[in-house]
């Protein structure tokens, strides 16, 4: 069963914390966090998390589309190593 | 990694043969799974063999396909377990800012500072953009975002790329108290 509206979306507090101090300071450092549990909010776009994935932290820098997602589903535990082919890294 | 020399690129393996007219199975590992075919002739790991090939379906995260002079099954199911490679050469100039990740691992990791943080031992891309595995320097293992703010430089040619790391990257975590 899907997640009550009334209740808006769940994000541990600390981690709402951690994000609005990064925020008003105006560092762009990598807040790190083994909240795999909460959800992106509209406050965190633009701003890096690194979220634990059972054995070290995944850079995550989040963008709109992120919006409503886990920020577990961007950090895998399980490790696939596939092969390089022909795909392609763009800095962002 | 995928390589097996610095000019041939892994970019796929027959699985199989399917139905009766020498069709293979493949399993793709480019972006897109039937762009195997757009690079021209695929070869052998000897890099001596080579087939055309014509990607005729895809299901199931594999692609169906003719290769030049595999006329019946019993030629296609020789060929269950051969690893197919195209040139290096045979991939397009990337775009400004876009490149290959083949062409970055390897690549010496450095601080802006002068420091060593290792080299570039694979690189992920888990659906928030890529990032570079760092390993070999006191540090272990370290992933970095690859953005222009942290990576400002990539020279593929001289073979470094230079980190300058953003607060908290390189640093232990802080626990986080629960409520």
């Amino acid at each position: 069963m899907a997640r009550s509206i009334w209740k808006g979306p769940f994000v541990d507090g600390y981690l709402l914390k951690k994000a609005e101090t990064s925020r008003a300071s105006g560092r762009n450092e990598v807040i790190k966090t083994w909240s795999r549990r909460s959800t992106i909010l509209p406050q965190f776009v633009g701003l890096t998390f690194g979220v634990y994935n059972g054995r070290k932290f995944i850079p995550v820098l989040i963008t709109e589309d992120m919006i409503g997602h886990k920020m577990g589903e961007f950090s895998p535990t399980r490790t696939y190593l596939g092969h390089t082919a022909d795909k392609k890294a763009r800095r962002v | 990694m995928s390589e097996t020399s610095p000019e041939l690129i892994f970019v796929g393996a027959i699985t199989g043969a399917r139905g009766l007219k020498g069709e293979v199975r493949i399993k793709s590992f480019t972006a897109d799974p039937k762009g195997i075919s757009g690079y021209g002739d695929v070869f052998e790991e000897n890099g001596a063999t080579s087939y055309s090939i014509q990607v005729v379906g895809q299901s199931k995260g594999q692609v169906f396909a003719r290769l030049g002079g595999v006329e019946d099954r019993t030629a296609a199911e020789a060929l269950k377990g051969t690893r197919l490679y195209v040139p290096k050469a045979a991939l397009p100039e990337p775009a400004d800012d876009e490149f290959y990740f083949s062409d970055l691992v390897g690549l010496k990791a450095d601080l802006v500072d002068g420091g060593k943080l290792g080299f570039v031992k694979e690189v992920h891309d888990f659906g928030a953009g890529a990032i570079l595995e760092v390993t070999g320097g006191d540090l272990g293992v370290v992933m970095v975002p690859f953005t222009r703010a942290v990576v400002p430089t990539v020279d593929t040619k001289g073979g470094r790329v230079v980190i300058d790391p953003p607060p908290g990257l390189l640093e232990p975590a802080e626990p986080e108290a629960m409520e």
